[in-house]
């Protein structure tokens, strides 16, 4: 462990930039919800309706968790806590593998470990500075929950609460870092089990089954029931967790050598079929791909399953409930499973739009590391190397789609109409796409920033950040591409007009993209 | 401009990147058929120049000429007819090392597979091995078996054995032989002197983005000085105030120093004047030339 501490500080060099901005960004979050429903609700009343409406409707809780306090400051846990779960677990397992994993793998690692630094240290490096930045998030969550005027308790509950699943997926980062020998597979196994701890929750709250919240890191911290219960003895399961996968990631990190992974690599054929870049960008591209398609399809069945848990009529239908409706259903249509199906299909896009991202970004890699140099070198013009990740990238934003819709809409008893649904997100994830090739064609170095911050900005600006800053949903939407489809499943009527318009604007994105990828330098 | 005997000509070519300037009026010419040496110190400008040759990012200025077309224009056309071997070579996790040689063939338009064969022999090279588990030097040979099986006239070589040990190194000198005889032009960014006095017929020197000597390598040595040592019958004072002469130190009556060629022949007959017992003249090595670069560029920053 020698080096650690130095270790640290280069950390804090590396992130003095990224990590004050999510700490502070997933921090503010709260605050900024409790703030706005402050406005919002000016009555303890208004606020105990709105609970109980929401408690009557299924398919909402299964995206937020139970209405466990119908006060403010519960009602703001209720609305923001699972995102910041979220994101506070991503943000995490990039932060712990691009200072373990990924620093293997471009050797840099390898320039320390040959200076006074323990093996394990750069492991106890990531993990200590990744901890610490989960419990300041944690702490400034709680802070601004106090000056909001909630009690110090049930604030200071749900601090720790964000900060457990920080710590938590830290944790289980470390281990997957030991693992595997790419960043990019342990990235993609720690988000599977982000993934799938989203998923576990999701079912126990869309479902009415509790026990099923016991699984998930993330069920855990809901368990806390901030401003509830504020039963902190939840988070002993956390703690013991993240104590297992510490020990583990050690243990496997002092039996491996620098830059292996667990698993050998096998002899592979001397002989290549790898003969286009079509084929190249295939084979580098079907790892993520065959990865995406398999998580929408186990999570359209874990939807879909939730569909037949959900009352068919809403209870009670106060402002709030209409207001849900005029968000997710049109023409007046009321029917929660249909109107929950819409928001499934819309939720799938949202999450889809990350994949086209990934898929521009690994081209991207693919430059960086000088590999798109060997092709370039030969007789392979920029657009036609640029187009075989294109295709896998758009294509593959359909398949993914497209086995989630059709995943969902088998177990919902309602397969076409949910497929119909899925599918037609298509068009606003290739926007997405489009931003990522015009950032990845003009401002190659800014890409994966852009990227990343373009995913982020559509799944919280609209009915999130929006609203937080100020701006009304009516219109914080209007820059959401997926807002612009209709809802064919609640009450809308199916129209080319925004499936063509969101196209053209997708191809138009592109098109500028490669015209900048043409004249610019590779580097 | 003539360009019909040059494989690559370049005059006057600039490249700045905001402020540095990395070009700064760089001429280059390399005939077709031989093989040349591309010599300067770290950041002189080497690199740069290859990018802008292979089309990978544009000048600033100036003109190159490769084999006849624009580098940036014809780019695709011409990648047919060369091949390219970074420094640093970086290869595809997911393919095999025979993969990755056979994705380079096709993509340059043709392997030869005998030579590809032979070549995987002479590097003792196991193309089954994932690329993700080949070391640096290993990296290396599967880009440069790639180059050496294509059939590209052109080969454009960076810093190419920076990681091969001294095994390979002699492997890698008598392929390029072996190319030469062939008629292939070769292009080499080095800074293993005793590669490009084995290999080069004539090799440019550049420095901040500079060509300052170009030519084979004997017309460069007859630029430069020579270094004697002499036995003397009497201490020869008068040596070190002659012009021309440098580093003169004395050990008992034998003297050394280096004198530019313009002033040889003062000396040596000062030397005469003094009796010479026995004398030793040699040219300087490449690696005296090159130092002599590298230091007037320390004095010049
Ligand atoms: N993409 C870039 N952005 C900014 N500066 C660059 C870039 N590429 C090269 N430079 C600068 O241009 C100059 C020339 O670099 P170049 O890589 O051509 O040198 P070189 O002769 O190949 O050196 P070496 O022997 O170390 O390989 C250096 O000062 C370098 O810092
Ligand atoms: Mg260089």
């Amino acid at each position: 462990m020698t080096g650690t501490l130095r270790l640290i500080r280069l950390i804090l060099r590396r992130e003095r930039v990224l990590a004050p901005l999510w700490i502070l960004l997933l921090g503010s979050l709260s605050a900024g919800q409790a703030a706005r429903y402050a406005r919002t609700f000016t009555s303890d009343a208004t606020i105990a309706d709105f609970a109980t409406e929401m408690t009557g409707n299924k398919a909402l809780l299964a995206f937020s968790g139970q209405v466990y306090a119908p006060t403010l400051a519960g009602m703001t846990v209720w609305k923001i806590a699972d995102t910041v779960f979220v994101l506070i677990g991503l943000v995490t397992v990039l932060t712990v593998i691009r200072h373990t994993r990924t620093e293997e793998e471009t050797g840099r690692a390898e320039l320390l470990g040959s200076g006074v630094v323990g093996r394990a240290a750069p492991l106890a490096a990531a993990l200590g500075f990744t901890w610490t930045a989960s419990l300041l998030t944690g702490l400034i969550t709680a802070l601004g929950m106090i000056k909001q005027g909630f009690d110090a308790e049930g604030s200071l509950a749900f601090g720790l609460a964000v900060a457990a699943v920080g710590i938590v997926f830290a944790a289980v980062a470390g281990l997957a870092a030991q693992l595997t020998d790419g960043a990019r597979t342990a990235v993609g196994l720690a988000g599977l089990a982000l993934g799938v701890g989203y998923v576990l929750r999701f079912l126990a709250d869309g479902s009415g089954r509790e026990w099923l919240k016991w699984l998930s890191p993330q069920g855990w911290s809901h368990l806390v029931k901030p401003y509830a219960t504020d039963d902190l003895t939840v988070l002993g399961l956390s703690l013991a967790l993240t104590t297992a996968l510490t020990v583990g990631a050690f243990a496997l990190r002092a039996r491996r050598d620098l830059g292996a992974g667990l698993l050998a690599q096998k002899p592979g054929p001397a002989d290549g079929r790898v003969r286009s870049p079509l084929a190249l960008a295939w084979r580098v591209q079907r790892g993520l791909l065959a990865g995406w398609v398999t998580g929408f399809a186990v999570a359209g069945v874990a939807f879909g399953a939730l569909a037949s848990a959900i009352p068919g009529l809403a209870d009670k239908q106060g402002d709030s409930m209409r207001e849900f409706f005029e968000r997710y259903a049109d023409n007046g249509h009321t029917d929660l499973v249909d109107t929950y199906l819409w928001l499934m299909a819309l939720s799938l896009g949202y999450v889809c739009a990350l994949y086209p991202l990934l898929a521009v970004l690994r081209m991207r890699a693919e430059e960086t590391t000088g590999r798109a140099e060997l092709l370039l070198t030969g007789a392979v013009a920029r657009l036609r190397w640029a187009a075989g990740h294109l295709l896998i990238a758009t294509l593959g934003s359909a398949a993914i789609l497209t086995a989630g819709g059709l995943a969902m809409g088998a177990v919902a008893g309602d397969p076409w109409r949910v497929l119909g649904a899925v599918v037609l997100q298509v068009p606003a994830v290739w926007v997405l796409a489009g931003i990522g090739v015009l950032a990845f064609g003009l401002l190659p170095k800014a890409a994966g920033w852009i990227c990343w911050g373009a995913f982020l900005f559509v799944n919280l600006f609209g009915e999130i950040l929006g609203p937080i800053v100020g701006i009304p949903y009516a219109t914080s939407k209007a820059v959401i591409p997926f807002l612009y489809l209709p809802k064919v499943i609640s009450g809308g009527e199916f129209s080319a007009v925004p499936v063509l318009g969101l196209t053209v604007l997708a191809v138009a994105l592109t098109a500028a993209g490669l015209a900048g990828l043409r004249r610019r330098a590779i580097v | 401009m003539k360009t019909s005997d040059a494989a690559i000509a370049v005059t006057g070519l600039r490249k700045t990147f905001g402020a540095t300037v990395a070009l700064d009026g760089l001429d280059l010419r390399v005939r077709e058929g031989e093989v040349h040496g591309f010599l300067g110190p770290n950041g002189a400008g080497k690199s740069t120049t290859i990018r802008i040759l292979l089309g990978l990012m544009r000048d600033d200025g100036g003109e190159a000429v490769l084999l006849g077309g624009d580098p940036w224009r014809d780019a695709t056309a011409l990648h047919r007819r060369i091949a390219y071997v970074p420094g640093d070579v970086n290869l595809w996790p997911q393919l095999t090392g025979g993969e990755a040689i056979d994705l380079l063939g096709a993509v340059r338009g043709g392997l030869d597979k005998t030579r590809r064969a032979e070549l995987l022999d002479l590097f003792e090279l196991d193309p089954r091995k994932r690329s993700r588990t080949y070391s640096k030097g290993n990296r290396q040979k599967v880009a440069l078996v790639a180059a050496f099986a294509s059939n590209a006239e052109l080969l454009v070589l960076d810093e190419p054995t920076s990681g091969l040990d001294p095994l390979m190194e002699a492997v890698f000198q008598r392929c390029v032989t072996a190319e030469r005889d062939r008629g292939r032009t070769v292009l080499l960014s080095s800074h293993i002197l005793s590669e490009v006095e084995a290999l080069c017929e004539r090799v440019s020197i550049i420095r901040n983005g500079r060509t300052v000597e170009t030519g084979t390598l004997d017309d460069l040595r007859h630029l430069t000085r020579t270094a004697v040592t002499a036995t003397l019958a009497a201490p020869a004072p008068g040596l070190t105030a002659l012009p021309g002469v440098h580093d003169v130190t004395t050990d008992g009556d034998t003297v050394a120093f280096q004198v530019d060629d313009g002033h040889l022949e003062a000396a040596m007959t000062l030397l005469a004047g003094a009796g010479i017992r026995g004398i030793t003249s040699r040219p300087p090595t490449l690696e005296q030339l090159f130092l002599r670069h590298y230091e007037s560029e320390a004095t010049v920053r």
